[in-house]
């Protein structure tokens, strides 16, 4: 391609959307909406992440005793958890103080409680503080073999648990990514099939008059990629708007939660979908091109 | 300029065979008609010269190129020795005749600085200038052609193939498009005519090549269009 022909390509591109303008607005569609699709579920994958490694740097351990332990039996397990070597602080919470907080933390939905009448089948149950993320493993298996602790829960297992998740959700995501992926492909080829299809006299003038392939080609790959380049930009557009909205909210009532930072993880996948669609682009009209254009 | 020898060519899809063991000569700056009915294989040939068919048998040399073994790449050269023009002129509606002409320099990457100069001396030879600016619409069928044939000129072809150019036009029309072929057959272009028209042949008497059932059955020299 040279320079002087720029122009060109750019005026015969735009003429061609503006034509066809149903066909320009349904692939910009496809891509936008596939381009969403993938941007939810990398927004989606990559704070189920953050907040699994969040969790399993958590140092706190909760060790649920069974019930009716005698308060000796009690203060046994609390001396012999604070003998051990990697535990900073042991703090005793009450059933009543968990039902509490619990109830606390439903809010709004606190009612469901009423259905226990007045019995409470919480446990009781030591929050232990471990000094490093790296002994909880260790600590919460030597606080399970106590007598009277019934069962012990920490960050990592939930972590465990939420990276299992993680995977599934990035597998289900991948899949539908392929799925969305051969859709937008499909529609861009079409649209281009068509630029293609009412531009076949002059593509047959250009032949008899010795235009190059590459010469013939490049606006109907400039237009599969500016689809693709206006999809891509309107799906980062309402992306960052939608991320936005859901980080305020987020954190106007969760503010501890472990999100990722909006910047410079936006920018990223700003400039991820806007590649992606210039690529589905050229894709999509490679596709129409090479059967199109034999002669 | 133009050398086939042993040329046969059969079409795959339906077993025809349109060319039979062909050889012409074909000097530079010459100019021929070539002569027979329709489905002799007259386009068959004006095809080969293109590289739009290749065929089955034999060489075909267009300019010093060897077209049967041209790459795919180096098709649009070969094209741009070689100008075009059809019996129903392919025009592109939506461009006005300046715009018509200068497409054929644009798409083959021209330098922008003589595109304006080159159209305007071919609209002058095909005597279009004054309607630079019209649409092939508003234009009658011989003034068409003289702007299909200014549009395969601009490139400065060495040779000019034309499959029935006059045949959708009144005789007066015929011959105004006849002279601007002489003329560029005089500047030293080889022409290549596919004809119906009996009355140009006769009068011209240029060399015919006569094709019957995809076989040369006369190729003469000052002939006319029938024995």
């Amino acid at each position: 391609m040279n320079f002087q022909n720029i122009g060109y390509y750019f005026h015969e591109v735009f003429l061609s959307m503006i034509r066809k303008r149903w066909m320009t607005f349904a692939s910009i569609g496809t891509v936008t909406v596939s381009l969403f699709v993938l941007g939810v579920f990398l927004i989606l994958v990559m704070n189920m992440a953050k907040m699994a490694a969040a969790l399993e740097s958590q140092v706190q351990i909760s060790a649920y005793l069974v019930d009716g332990l005698t308060p000796e039996n009690r203060a046994e397990i609390e001396r012999m958890t604070k003998d051990l070597a990697s535990v900073a602080k042991v703090e005793y919470v009450t059933k009543e103080q968990a039902l509490k907080t619990l109830e606390a933390r439903l809010g709004e939905q606190r009612k469901i409680l009423d259905a226990l009448g007045d019995s409470n089948p919480l446990p009781n149950y030591f929050l232990v503080t471990v000094k490093s993320a790296d002994d909880v493993k260790k600590t919460a298996a030597a606080i399970a073999d106590l007598y009277g602790v019934e069962e012990v829960k920490y960050g990592q297992d939930v972590a465990d648990n939420l990276f299992d998740l993680t995977h599934l959700v990035r597998v289900f995501g991948g899949v539908l990514m392929v799925i969305l992926a051969l859709a937008t492909v499909f529609i861009i080829s079409n649209t281009i099939r068509l630029t293609v299809f009412a531009r076949r006299k002059e593509i047959a003038i250009m032949k008899y008059v010795g235009a190059t392939d590459s010469f013939i080609r490049w606006p109907f790959v400039l237009e599969g990629i500016l689809l693709g380049f206006i999809g891509g930009s309107i799906s980062a557009i309402i992306l960052r708007s939608f991320y936005s909205a859901v980080t305020k909210k987020i954190y106007a009532t969760l503010a501890f939660f472990p999100l990722v930072e909006q910047y410079p993880f936006m920018n990223y996948l700003t400039l991820g979908l806007i590649i992606s669609g210039m690529l589905v682009g050229i894709l999509g009209s490679t596709v129409s091109l090479r059967k199109f254009l034999e002669v | 300029m133009i050398h086939l020898k042993n040329v046969t060519k059969i079409y795959e899809q339906n077993g025809v065979t349109a060319l039979d063991n062909v050889t012409i000569d074909i000097e530079r700056g010459e100019f021929v008609f070539i002569v027979g009915t329709s489905g002799s294989g007259k386009s068959t040939l004006m095809k080969l010269l293109m590289h739009e068919e290749i065929p089955t048998m034999g060489e075909v040399f267009v300019d010093g190129r060897d077209v049967v073994r041209l790459s795919r790449k180096e098709v649009p050269y070969l094209r741009r020795g070689l100008g075009v023009i059809f019996q129903d002129f392919r025009l592109l509606e939506d461009k006005t005749v300046y715009e018509n002409v200068e497409f054929a320099m644009r798409v083959i990457e021209a330098p922008s600085h003589i595109m304006e100069r080159s159209v305007n001396a071919v609209l002058d030879i095909v005597g279009l200038r004054a309607k630079s600016a019209s649409f092939p619409a508003q234009l009658s069928g011989g003034e068409q052609q003289r702007v299909a044939i200014a549009r395969a000129i601009v490139n400065n072809p060495q040779i000019v193939i034309a499959d029935e150019p006059t045949g959708n036009l009144d005789p007066a029309t015929t011959w105004d498009i006849m002279d601007i072929f002489l003329r560029i057959n005089t500047a030293g272009t080889t022409i290549v005519m596919a004809t119906h028209d009996r009355d140009i042949v006769n009068k011209l008497k240029k060399r015919v090549i006569e094709i019957e059932n995809g076989k040369i059955i006369r190729d003469q020299v000052r002939g006319r269009y029938g024995r």
